[in-house]
């Protein structure tokens, strides 16, 4: 990593545009070229001053998939503030309990904050685009390379998010080894059609600005198409997405039918996507390579990638650490495990977080003298490829053996016919527990239920196989463990019309109690 | 249509917890927070259920909004008829 005499992350990135550098909005073809972008941030840490703000002073940013949020996130970040961008849901839903724990002095949004808690709160509003400073845009405010630069949410199921506190040192340490890791060149352009609010979109816009590329944002991934088509008249060469992104793509859009010639990468993290799923991208867009990666926010966003042409040998690895990442995996004693053996994973590294915002009894409990302990059941090959075998806490006990949920869903997701699985433990009166699955097919799914049932292992007893069309997800994509009994009762809930229809018409949503 | 409509709206209510009232002909993604990709994948499925349906690709594409997703059962369910008599 450089050692740069300016640790500004924001300041840093704006140093390096390219002259290709751009943020564009695919809906309406708006877009700020490097000039206007640079300008642009700048307007925005004068906004920012200009309203009282000081360094140090933190600002929810309200985000959403158009150029505008991210220009007051690095703006933000750029005149020294520490920047906590919210996606806009979360904004509306949980703003004033999030200013409340940030303590933040104002609020930034595209269309003004709804309701009045901001006001309540004593928070200034500001809203939209920035001053035009002209020719007396500020200079970058100095930073250390261990002052906050954001503090970002977690992704977790609870409802009020952990804020993750990352600094700017984190941010250049973490950039700079992404780059590297996917051999970025200076004139990439990424589809972006995740948040910045969320690590891994704000991962994509930092790499592809900081190496002199752009950003191209699409609300309309809800309808895949146009996002593909997108790809295509903007040349975008870089399109990142969470597991549920790349289902959505195989099942729901015409990417068997659109060209995309100036793609050259995919980039998936945000879970385990099946191995199946893989090779189906890989063989309907064999020109761009496919970056199986893994991460954490607490590890600011990216902690291993799989190099593309090990992608068949160690397929279901999440690959190797970042260059500037060391790992351990530790056994329930504390001390490393041979090769081969299962343990949770530990990180080390410029990357890794100082810890979570005012909560030092789980910051103690996952951040352990410059390790984080990322809650993740992992082992590593002689190779040192790292496979994630489940989670802390995730796991199903059956005649005493402990085995991790994502071991038996990557097991049936790899039998053929289904596109995804999650499973779940019932009590059982022999084994202790037995498993539950749900299990998204693909259309003809008449034999699948008896095939899943045969690639299960003698000591894996199963109590049900429940065919559901879509798995619980949360707003990044997220398996939502808790939400899974629900699924199982389609027909109980309310016993209304609409399940016997579903019923008639949709072999997928019977229950086969087996 | 209006028929059409309110069951749309009913599906609209499962599919986002919303009141299916305030879901109108004239209704934008832009309207309802929880409609974005994973949304729409939940909505698709509620309107298959509602209407006993599935849904292709092109048809998922076209649904930019409640007017449009009217349209497009209309004409389904128009086919469907067809095809019954």
């Amino acid at each position: 990593m450089s050692s740069p005499a300016q640790w500004n992350f924001a300041a840093l990135l704006v140093e390096r545009l390219g002259q290709g550098s751009e943020l564009l909005d695919a809906p309406s073809s708006e877009r700020l070229v490097a000039t206007e972008l640079r300008a642009a941030i700048a307007n925005f840490a004068a906004t920012f001053a200009a309203a009282g703000l000081r360094p140090g002073d933190r600002v929810l940013i309200g985000c959403n998939l158009r150029p505008l949020s991210s220009v007051a996130y690095l703006g933000a970040m750029f005149g020294g503030l520490v920047a906590v961008p919210l996606n806009e849901t979360t904004l509306a839903g949980s703003g004033e309990a999030l200013a409340r724990k940030t303590r933040a002095r104002a609020v930034w949004t595209e269309c003004g904050v709804r309701g009045d808690w901001a006001a309540r709160g004593g928070l200034r509003e500001l809203e939209g685009r920035p001053y035009d400073t002209g020719s007396n845009a500020p200079a970058p405010t100095d930073r250390s390379e261990d002052d906050l630069a954001a503090l970002m949410a977690t992704s977790g199921s609870t409802a009020m998010p952990r804020l993750v506190k990352v600094s700017h040192g984190n941010l250049i340490a973490n950039t700079e080894a992404i780059i590297r890791s996917q051999r970025l060149g200076s004139d990439e352009r990424a589809m972006l059609v995740l948040p910045v609010s969320y690590c891994f979109g704000a991962s994509v816009l930092h790499t592809h600005l900081y190496h002199g590329g752009a950003v191209v944002f699409d609300s309309r991934f809800m309808f895949a198409d146009k996002v593909l088509r997108a790809i295509a008249h903007y040349g975008c060469t870089s399109f990142a997405g969470v597991p549920t992104a790349y289902q959505i793509l195989l099942r729901r859009s015409n990417i068997r039918t659109i060209p995309m010639p100036s793609l050259r990468r995919f980039l998936q993290a945000g879970g385990a996507l099946s191995v199946a799923a893989v090779q189906q991208m890989r063989a309907i867009v064999p020109h761009a390579e496919f970056f199986v990666m893994y991460g954490q926010t607490e590890a600011t966003a990216r902690i291993s990638c799989l190099p593309p042409q090990r992608l068949t040998d160690k397929a279901g690895s999440v690959g190797v650490p970042l260059d500037n990442i060391t790992v351990r995996i530790v056994g329930a004693d504390g001390e490393d495990v041979p090769t081969g053996e299962s343990g949770e994973l530990w990180v080390a590294g410029k990357s890794i977080s100082a810890g979570y915002l005012d909560e030092p009894e789980e910051t103690r409990r996952r951040f352990r003298g410059g390790w984080l302990a990322t809650g993740d059941i992992a082992s590593r090959d002689e190779e040192g490829y790292l496979w994630i075998n489940g989670r802390e806490g995730e796991f199903i006990k059956m005649c005493g053996i402990r085995v991790g949920f994502a071991e038996i869903e990557t097991t049936v997701a790899a039998v053929h016919g289904v596109l995804e699985c999650a499973a779940a433990a019932v009590p059982h009166a022999e084994a202790g527990e037995a498993l539950t699955l749900y299990v998204v097919a693909a259309e003809r799914a008449d034999d699948v239920v008896a095939a899943v049932r045969r690639s299960l292992p003698p000591k894996w007893p199963c109590d049900s196989i429940t065919l559901v069309a879509e798995l619980p997800r949360n707003a990044h994509g997220k398996l939502v463990r808790s939400q899974l009994p629900q699924l199982a009762r389609p027909a109980l809930a309310g016993g209304d019309t609409r399940a016997r229809a579903s019923e008639d018409s949709r072999p997928a949503d019977e229950i086969w109690r087996t | 249509m209006q028929d059409v409509l309110a069951r749309v709206q009913r599906a609209f209510g499962s599919a986002f917890d919303v009141e299916p009232g305030s879901v109108t002909i004239d209704t934008v993604p832009g309207d309802i927070r929880a409609w974005d990709s994973m949304g729409h994948v939940t909505l698709a499925s509620s309107l298959e259920q509602e209407f006993g349906v599935t849904f292709d690709v092109d048809e998922l594409m076209e649904m930019e909004n409640v007017r449009e997703i009217v349209r497009i059962l209309q004409a389904k369910l128009a086919r469907l008829d067809k095809a019954v008599t």
